[in-house]
């Protein structure tokens, strides 16, 4: 018996275009009322996926399963899911009203019922009073809204959102953001939301999907994708890091002793490995990661307050201010690294020698 | 407030003043240098084309009398209105003008369709054979028809032994001749006007046509038409506009049998010197036109296709 309820299931999905290969073997489950996001650059394949489950796309091999229904061979349009295009995608040639009815009249709704359905869709995407405006009238913002409403207004089994937000500017992209994720829940619609923004993907989403290369990199929460990434390439992709590199010196149950060079050594827990091979030896070489924010810079004199594992002096080269917060860049080891620091002491300018330390579990640690 | 001084001043007047009168310099370089530019081939439109316009315009209002009795008057256009004869020649024109666009329209659409689906580089081919009829002499394209269409000819004999028909109509010197001839030389431009406006029709309209549930009748019915409409409007515009004004496809495909009022004008010019008279029905042919192509546009352009015109 199935404990979980699968809303979408894609297995073993290939697909190939002339020599290149856009999906190698997608496996996928997308679970009912959740919010998932495809997250990877361009060309990994997201887009592709998306069109897959849209019917848009025909498929080499594999199967795609809707509501347990199969629907591998169903044309699109018998498919009944709602889809939201990055260029809006409104019928230039209809009102904002006939742009929502559209959808409804092919599935012979009575009349009555269409007009009140359209009138609550414009409510929840705050569109209500605009509905004689032709697209053209209208901002990217409020296309946007009333395309969301077009695809909720038939209540699809699935909504598709393809980069819905990458045409609008930063803050009209960040108001909407908010706004898909409050429709979202209280719709309660099974939604695939594709994006190459990270940020976009680890506020919104339940789950995330990174993709590269036509596979599935990793499938998690986006804690789990930021804190505890599977694959060397979802460390890089999401996320600011640093990178050096060691080898293998002890391994003692949970922690790795790794030598940078002669004399220097640091700790990483050892379950913080990735990549396909999970298993050490000494003499191992290895990539060692972590990013800026999870390194702490303390003065060189004070007394440390939090006992950090991993601690070693250096000298700043780099100080930039973003406005939340301080970006500065060390030289650590002969290699630069950048830190995120919330505070700085006066005392820290150019040239200045200080500590930095982090703890042995944030740092990641790859096979070369 | 702190004062100005007076050079500050003096130098603030001086530059505004600078500004407007430099701006003005270029403009007027700008107004020689397009005057130059564009001076041929405006001497040439004025010179070999308004001035005979103006000049037919103004034969067209004088009556001949006998042989040295010339007055001015609106007889010709009072005499082409009330005779039977010229007003057959009026509506023949109109009707086969009509039939020539629906024909090419029909034909046309499909193959635009096609084009605009294709992948770029079948699409590059697609344009050369469309455009190819343009590239043969209008008289050698139609003598070509000419053999085909031939009482007893390729055409007749193909339905017959098809077993299609016994007694095939005429072919050759008959309407279906000169609407064959004259859809035969302006299908490239309904084609290509209404391949331009399907180009421009965005590919996700039809993704989100179909994820709302439309076939591809349904979706083709109620977005790719109605948006192809601009492109539809063109290709009627130019096609019925040509058609109306055609002569050669007329006179060579129809004869004696079809006297559009082309061939009709023509007649009264260099066969019966009526010159006068010549130049009333090319103004009137001018004038229908004008009047048929205004008002279609006005039709189409109306309600909720005024959006999709912008």
């Amino acid at each position: 018996m199935q404990t979980v309820v699968n809303d979408v299931e894609i297995r073993g999905v290939y697909k190939q275009i002339g020599k290149n290969v856009i999906l190698n073997g997608i496996d996928l489950q997308v679970k009912q009322g959740e919010l998932l996001t495809l997250l990877g650059p361009s060309g990994c394949g997201k887009t592709s996926t998306l069109n897959v489950i849209a019917g848009f796309l025909d498929i080499d091999k594999g199967e795609v399963f809707i509501k347990g229904k199969k629907v591998t061979h169903i044309p699109p349009y018998k498919r009944g899911l709602g889809m939201v295009f990055q260029t809006y995608s409104l019928f230039p040639h209809m009102t904002v009203y006939e742009n929502l009815d559209f959808g409804l009249s092919l599935r012979k709704v009575p009349k009555e019922e269409r007009k009140k359905r359209i009138e609550q869709a414009l409510d929840l995407v705050k569109m209500v009073g605009l509905e004689n405006r032709y697209p053209r009238q209208l901002s990217g913002g409020q296309r946007q809204r009333v395309a969301i409403a077009r695809a909720l207004v038939v209540q699809p089994m699935l909504l598709l959102l393809d980069e819905p937000l990458s045409n609008l500017d930063a803050k009209l992209r960040y108001e909407l953001r908010a706004e898909i994720k409050r429709l979202q829940k209280e719709v309660g619609v099974t939604t695939i939301f594709v994006t190459h923004d990270q940020e976009e993907a680890l506020s919104l989403s339940d789950r995330i999907v990174v993709m590269n290369k036509g596979i599935i990199e990793q499938v998690g929460t986006p804690t789990e994708i930021y804190e505890h990434p599977c694959t060397e390439f979802v460390f890089q992709f999401i996320g600011k890091s640093n990178q050096l590199e060691g080898k293998v010196k002890t391994v003692d149950g949970r922690m790795v002793c790794i030598e940078l060079e002669e004399g220097v050594q640091v700790l990483v827990e050892s379950k913080n490995m990735m990549g396909p091979e999970r298993s050490y030896s000494i003499g191992d070489e290895v990539k060692l990661y972590i990013r800026p924010e999870k390194l702490t810079i303390q003065e060189q004199e004070s007394e440390p307050e939090i006992f950090y594992y991993n601690k070693y002096n250096a000298s700043i080269v780099q100080m930039n201010y973003l406005g939340s917060a301080w970006e500065i860049e060390l030289l650590l080891f002969g290699k630069r690294v950048q830190v995120l620091q919330a505070f700085v002491k006066s005392d820290w300018k150019i040239g200045a020698e200080v500590t930095v330390g982090w703890n042995p579990s944030d740092m990641m640690i790859v096979k070369k | 407030m702190e004062p100005v001084r007076y050079d500050d001043r003096q130098k603030i007047v001086r530059l505004s003043t600078e500004i407007v009168t430099a701006r003005r310099k270029r403009n007027w370089r700008k107004y020689i240098y397009c005057g130059l530019l564009l001076f041929p081939l405006v001497a040439l439109i004025f010179g070999f084309f308004v001035i005979p316009m103006l000049y037919i315009l103004y034969l067209s209002f004088i009556e001949t009398k006998g042989e040295t009795n010339a007055f001015y008057s609106i007889g010709n256009y009072v005499h082409f209105f009330t005779d039977s004869y010229y007003l057959h020649s009026l509506w023949l024109t109109i009707k086969i003008s009509l039939y020539t666009v629906v024909v090419s329209l029909l034909l046309g659409y499909p193959v635009a369709l096609t084009m605009a689906k294709c992948s770029p580089r079948v699409r590059g081919l697609l344009t050369l054979l469309v455009a190819s009829p343009l590239l043969i002499s209008v008289v050698v394209r139609n003598f070509g028809w000419y053999l085909l269409l031939l009482p007893n000819g390729t055409v007749h004999q193909l339905l017959i032994s098809l077993g299609i028909t016994t007694s095939p109509p005429k072919l050759l010197f008959s309407e279906i001749g000169v609407v064959i001839g004259l859809s035969n030389a302006y299908l490239p431009f309904m084609i290509l006007s209404i391949a331009t406006s399907l180009y421009n029709i965005d590919p996700s309209l039809e993704k989100a046509a179909a994820i709302l549930g439309a076939g591809p009748l349904r979706s083709f019915w109620s977005v790719t038409l109605p948006l192809s409409l601009p492109g539809i409007v063109s290709g009627v515009v130019l096609v019925f506009s040509m058609s109306m004004s055609a002569y050669v496809t007329p006179a060579l495909m129809g004869g004696a049998n079809v006297p559009m009022l082309p061939v009709v004008a023509y007649d009264q010019i260099i066969n019966l010197l009526r010159w006068t008279y010549g130049s009333a029905i090319s103004y009137i042919l001018l004038g229908i036109t004008l009047i048929m192509v205004t008002i279609f546009t006005r039709m189409m352009e109306k309600g909720r296709y005024r959006e999709v015109f912008r």
